[in-house]
């Protein structure tokens, strides 16, 4: 009876799984390098990101990762930039500390802001945010990895292991009102073997609210695990920086799994 | 000729960045003009009206009362004028709205707002969502059947009278996507959001009357 009515709860939605690049962005360039070592330039973030709202990104996603003083004031330049030039959905994070910085980015044209290690250290953040410009657009970025047999949060990209545990931290960041969670697996980031399904599965069958999966992707089918997962939105940097995906063959390929995606 | 006037209200429920930027594109060169409402305004000096919103509904009427708005709103809706309501904006038309506490709307559609009851839905109902059109309009023709917009909520309206429902999506259940009654029309999603058709779907309203 319980999977008859499951069913058709889920006949009776046509939301699409959103497939969301990610910018990451220093100034107003994107670049890609591993733990900051390495960094290469990608390209110019306005036109990359003007680019992806063309081709049929259903969301996009950048993120300042050398939220420095003299960076900043570029980055939210860089943010006006693109708010102007793209109609779909920008989430902006990286850097973020206080209400102010997210005032700051949601004046700049960011639709959501997404906290991650300020959220970490300061709970509290999160309702305030949420209270002051409505859950719908405070994302929480967490990142986790296994740590002796437990899932942990990290913050710093991965290097300090904090004692949060994974799940009840995003059963707190749902709670403190969290409109979405962007899920990224340090054991999985970076490396292209697929997203981390396991604790993909963990987070969404413990929350209510929408989880986009983040690390890991390499090949199309990676994105069709990722959908199985339960995530709505699925989140990549490298395939597409690098054109090994266009977002159409990746729209394509869930298409014929069955998976509903934006034409 | 004189030009039509177009209201942007800026409700401070959310950045109207987006959607005053597309309006600009969209009335640039034409007989249009755009004024962005930040208090009381006369209703008889607006051609169209637009009132975005995000956020909760008590937020947004409070804001408005404070500003001043309701009671030019008010007039300017029973006199039948045009307006597009976008999110929060649309769900103020409603009688009552349940989120957070109970707050009285603007009472031009009759229905309320209300939470979606399945309780084993992903909330809130945010991503790409596909419209279903009710009937052929005027402004939303048939080219926008069953074309994907960007909706982020999480309350629906309810106990609406069928023939104020345009057009409707399924999200676990049948809901309202588009409301309309006479000039007054109400979208749940974020066409300024919503890439080329959502553009389209404000150019329609702005240019076709």
């Amino acid at each position: 009876m319980k999977i008859k009515f499951l069913s058709i709860v889920w006949l009776s939605s046509m939301l699409k799984t959103r497939i969301i690049p990610c910018l990451d962005v220093i100034k107003n360039k994107v670049v890609k390098g591993v733990n900051f070592k390495n960094i290469r330039v990608m390209g110019n973030a306005v036109e990359m990101a003007k680019y992806y709202s063309l081709s049929g990104a259903d969301e996009l996603c950048m993120l300042d990762i050398n939220a420095s003083y003299q960076n900043r004031k570029t980055f939210i330049k860089t943010v006006e930039a693109i708010a102007k030039v793209i109609n779909i959905p920008l989430t902006v994070g990286g850097g973020v500390s206080d209400l102010s910085d997210i005032t700051d980015l949601l004046n700049a044209g960011a639709d959501k802001v997404s906290i991650n290690s300020a959220a970490v250290k300061n709970p509290k953040l999160i309702r305030q945010a949420s209270l002051r410009h409505g859950s719908q657009c405070i994302v929480v970025a967490i990142d986790g990895k296994r740590h002796k047999n437990k899932m942990r949060v990290v913050i710093k990209g991965g290097r300090e292991i904090t004692k949060r545990e994974l799940i009840s931290w995003a059963k707190q960041v749902q709670s403190m009102g969290a409109g979405e969670i962007l899920m990224t697996s340090m054991d999985t980031d970076g490396v292209q073997n697929g997203f981390d399904s396991n604790m993909l599965k963990k987070v969404t069958s413990n929350v209510s609210i929408p989880v986009i999966a983040s690390g890991g992707v390499g090949s199309l089918e990676h994105f069709y695990l990722g959908h199985l997962t339960k995530s709505t939105g699925l989140l990549a940097a490298s395939v597409f920086h690098s054109g090994k995906y266009k977002i159409k063959t990746v729209k394509k390929y869930l298409s014929t799994k069955g998976v509903p995606v934006r034409k | 000729m004189k030009k039509k006037v177009i209201g942007l209200i800026d409700g401070q429920s959310g950045n109207i960045g987006s959607i005053n930027k597309a309006i600009k594109d969209i009335i640039k060169g034409k007989p249009y003009r755009l004024k962005i409402i930040k208090g009381h305004f006369n209703y008889s000096s607006f051609d169209k009206i637009i009132l975005p919103g995000q956020g909760a509904y008590a937020t947004l009427m409070s804001n408005l009362k404070k500003l001043k708005i309701i009671k030019p709103l008010k007039e300017y809706l029973a006199s039948n004028s045009s307006y597009l309501g976008i999110c929060v904006g649309m769900q103020i038309l409603s009688d009552w709205g349940y989120e957070d506490k109970i707050t009285r709307g603007l009472g031009v559609i009759s229905g309320d707002i209300k939470k979606f009851r399945n309780k084993k839905l992903i909330i809130p109902h945010m991503g790409w969502n596909t419209i279903n059109l009710n009937n052929d309009d005027t402004i939303i023709t048939n080219s926008f059947d069953k074309k994907d917009f960007y909706f982020v909520h999480s309350y629906i309206f309810q106990n609406i009278k069928k023939s104020d429902v345009l057009a409707f999506t399924l999200y676990g259940q049948k809901f309202p996507s588009i409301v309309k009654k006479g000039n007054i029309y109400g979208v749940q999603f974020h066409p300024e959001k919503s890439h080329k058709h959502g553009l389209n779907l404000i150019k329609n309203y702005i240019l076709k009357s």
